[in-house]
């Protein structure tokens, strides 16, 4: 499957400002199941400094100065992204005990890169509250791949999709005592339970299909960018589930980068000088299938 | 690394019992009431006589009598107050600024014990430096099963941003602030050390000014190893890592007046000659090198020692509301355009669960015993650790795992049955947040309170300096003394006071320090 991504998004200023500086995670990266085709970046006013770079994650980072005096800005990122769908599931994984005695125990380059990715991290608190909503759904002796579907389904049932409730710092103690939030917030709750349970799961930004096929119904989530988490499965590689949509994560995804949470991958953050006491954002994405060409 | 000592010291090495003239006459003991057990005490043995190496001292505090001492006191007080030496305490969210706390009875060290010691924290400063740079490089340590992957990528202080950053000579922590105890039978322990940005020594050396001021002809009579040479080396330690081949410019960055240690920042960039700055100072332009605001336009830094916690150093990369910090200060240091002094990052290596793995971090990386002792810690992740911390909580002192500054910390013994539930309650809740140690009978020193003299817990906080040149250790160090009866929180955030150390050319009468494996 190929997709045409544009994601942009649109910066207004209640004063001049003199000068930002951004860091953009807006160019998909590659996985095992995507290849970024070709992505352009366009930032308007035209940047005065450019620069590229990996971060920790291997996630594609730009970063990128513009001086002013402008009172409007825009970022604009288009890409082309060939999807395919994730291995079919393990019939019978590991039991999540024995994933994770082998986190905590073993000493295989493929377990200590997982390992980072159960400890707390900024957004993401695996404090007993987390843990005490993560536990029903892990059964004594269950498979991971079962334990987490279940965790899943339940926060798909036990949440309320309310956009305008949270922000982007909302902790988590707050959505579990509210119950409502937006993929975000179920991302990351979900992220909390699984390294409560000593587990790794890291979060995943990324984009869903705009328009779904015919017949199928639009998901929650399209119009922006969204966001769900993908857990260690040792032996068999990293599961990406949507808590929003309570679904495997198949081809109708596309990925843009991945951290411990939301901090490590925002698509745009930046430091700005002048710019008055308030500004607003508008966000516009737009995910489209595109035929490809037969060769 | 450079281990020897200045030979010159103040003073000769006369017989100490000169001052006590007349010869043999034995004085009356300056403070009859005097019994620190069962606590060890640095300046008197548990028979109630003076340590060998205080006996000078003793005589002479003895013939000063009670209204001679008060009156130094009052003078040490005038002194500090005149010299503007303060320490800032926060207090229900309000920062006081206070003079400076001293009590004007030394404490000492003889200085065969300070050779064990010094080589014991530059052993342990170069393996901490060792494990700070694999960290943001192969993580060996990791790999090896020498440390969890809980005290690297687990933990706050590990800085993403620093990873594959090679500073000068492999040094990340270039100055610590260690924190050293005695238990009751007077064997050193190392409690903490303080590799982020570690304050106290401009203390130190106020001590000892104010010290010489109204105690001259002490420093007549004892061979008292100086501390003033620490000004010196730091200023070659933070030049030796500069980028530039030039005349290093250094500036200390300082988070301004509301920081605790505001009086330091100012104390040590008036000591170095060099500018103290705060982030609105400096500038980062495109050319990733970081430049200073000054009359005559700007100017290159070269050599930045920071007093700004890494959260706050840079809103680009860290903390985006930052104002304390400078914009692009880290693109600048990843450039190698500027040092930072000590590295972004060291503190990696400045918690309590990396703390209880200094032994074996010292044997893994520098293929050595560890000289110093390290007190037993339980980590209360470990579910077996942890039973017996919950079993035994009234023992024990509880820690936060990742704080500094003797924040949160629970002395059991001293904790009420409600707050020992409370901390046995935070402990099962999250455990990984908690590390917990038996309580350390902390010595004494006499201590001057409300008229008389009486024993009062201490530690010491001496520094160690590391470049790629050398290492550099403080005679003896700042000490900290708890001023309230029984208390043993010497922190000064947390109200403690302060004595001059000196370290003398004297026998000691005790056990040195060193240990169990």
């Amino acid at each position: 499957m190929r997709y045409r991504i544009e994601h942009r998004t649109g910066y207004h200023y209640d004063a001049p400002v003199s000068r930002c500086r951004n860091e953009a995670h807006l160019r998909p990266r590659d996985t095992d199941r995507q290849v970024c085709v070709w992505s352009d970046l366009v930032v308007d006013p035209a940047p005065t400094g450019w620069n590229e770079r990996t971060d920790f994650y291997g996630n594609p980072v730009a970063s990128f100065v513009v001086d002013g005096p402008f009172v409007e800005m825009t970022v604009t990122a288009t890409s082309l992204v060939d999807v395919v769908d994730g291995d079919p599931l393990p019939a019978v994984g590991p039991g999540w005990h024995e994933a994770l005695d082998l986190l905590t125990n073993d000493l295989s380059p493929e377990m200590l890169d997982a390992r980072e990715f159960c400890f707390e991290s900024p957004l993401v608190s695996t404090a007993k509250v987390v843990r005490d909503y993560a536990e029903p759904s892990f059964v004594e002796g269950a498979p991971l791949v079962d334990a987490v579907t279940a965790l899943m389904e339940r926060i798909h049932a036990d949440f309320v999709y309310d956009p305008g409730f949270t922000t982007v710092t909302t902790p988590l103690d707050e959505v579990l005592q509210h119950r409502r939030g937006v993929c975000q917030d179920f991302a990351h709750l979900a992220v909390g339970c699984v390294r409560s349970m000593g587990l790794a799961a890291r979060y995943v930004s990324g984009y869903l299909e705009t328009a779904p096929p015919p017949g199928e119904e639009r998901l929650v989530g399209a119009d922006a960018s969204h966001a769900w988490l993908s857990v260690f499965v040792p032996g068999w590689g990293w599961l990406d589930l949507d808590p929003t949509n309570d679904k495997i994560v198949g081809s109708t995804y596309v990925t843009t980068a991945w951290g411990r949470d939301y901090a490590d991958v925002s698509p745009l953050k930046g430091i700005v000088f002048g710019g008055g006491n308030s500004h607003f954002l508008d966000v516009a994405v737009d995910v489209h299938r595109v035929e490809v060409e037969p060769t | 690394m450079d281990l020897t000592h200045a030979s010159g010291t103040l003073g000769s090495v006369d017989d100490p019992t000169e001052l006590a003239a007349p010869q043999g006459a034995a004085l009356a003991p300056p403070w009859p009431t005097y019994d620190p057990a069962p606590f060890y005490d640095e300046l008197v043995g548990s028979d109630g006589t003076p340590r060998p190496s205080a006996d000078a001292l003793w005589n002479h505090f003895a013939e000063l009598g009670p209204d001679g001492l008060a009156e130094r006191q009052v003078a040490a007080d005038r002194e500090i107050r005149a010299l503007g030496v303060t320490f800032t305490v926060y207090d229900g969210g309000v920062g006081v600024d206070r003079p400076w706390p001293f009590d004007i009875i030394p404490r000492i060290i003889p200085r065969d014990q300070w050779q064990i010691i010094e080589a014991g924290l530059v052993q342990r400063l170069a393996a901490l430096n060792l494990f700070i740079d694999d960290c943001y490089h192969e993580q060996r340590a990791v790999s090896a099963g020498v440390v969890p992957a809980d005290l690297v990528t687990g933990s706050p202080n590990f800085r993403r941003e620093c990873v594959g950053v090679d500073p000068p000579g492999g040094i990340w922590a270039h100055i610590c602030g260690s924190d050293l105890i005695r238990d009751a039978e007077g064997f050193w322990y190392v409690l903490e050390d303080n590799l982020r940005v570690p304050s106290g020594v401009s203390y130190l050396l106020e001590n000892r000014m104010v010290t010489k001021h109204i105690f001259p002809e002490m420093f007549r009579h004892y061979s008292i190893e100086p501390v003033d040479p620490y000004v010196g080396r730091l200023a070659s330690t933070l030049a030796s890592v500069s980028p530039s081949t030039g005349d290093p410019t250094i500036v200390v960055l300082t988070p301004g007046i509301h920081n605790s240690a505001y009086f330091e920042h100012a104390f040590l960039a008036q000591q170095l000659g060099v500018e103290l700055v705060e982030g609105g100072d400096l500038v980062v332009l495109d050319d990733d090198c970081v430049y200073a605001r000054t009359i005559d336009g700007l100017e290159q830094v070269d050599v930045i020692y920071r007093r700004v916690d890494d959260l706050f150093l840079d809103p680009e990369v860290f903390l985006p509301n930052s104002l304390l910090g400078v914009p692009g200060l880290m693109r600048a240091w990843k450039a190698g355009r500027v040092a930072l002094v000590n590295a972004p990052g060291a503190g990696i290596a400045d918690d309590k669960k990396v703390y209880s793995y200094v032994p074996d971090i010292i044997r893994f990386y520098l293929e050595e015993e560890p000289i110093l002792w390290t007190i037993p810690t339980y980590r209360c992740s470990d579910p077996e650790a942890r039973a017996r911390v919950l079993g035994d909580l009234a023992n024990l002192v509880v820690k936060p795992a990742n704080e500094s500054g003797g924040y949160g910390v629970l002395v059991g013994s001293q904790a009420t049955p409600e707050e020992l539930a409370a901390a046995a309650k935070e402990i099962e809740d999250e455990p990984n947040r908690w590390v917990a140690q038996p309580i350390i009978k902390l010595s004494t020193a006499p201590t001057l309170c409300d008229d008389e003299v009486a024993p009062r817990h201490v530690d010491l906080r001496p520094f160690t300096l590391m470049g790629p040149d050398g290492a550099y250790v403080t005679r003896g160090g700042l000490t900290r003394v708890a001023r309230r009866k029984g208390s043993l929180v010497v922190n000064s955030s947390q109200g403690g006071g302060s004595k001059d150390t000196w370290v003398v050319d004297s026998p000691s009468d005790t056990a040195l320090a060193g240990g169990p494996a």
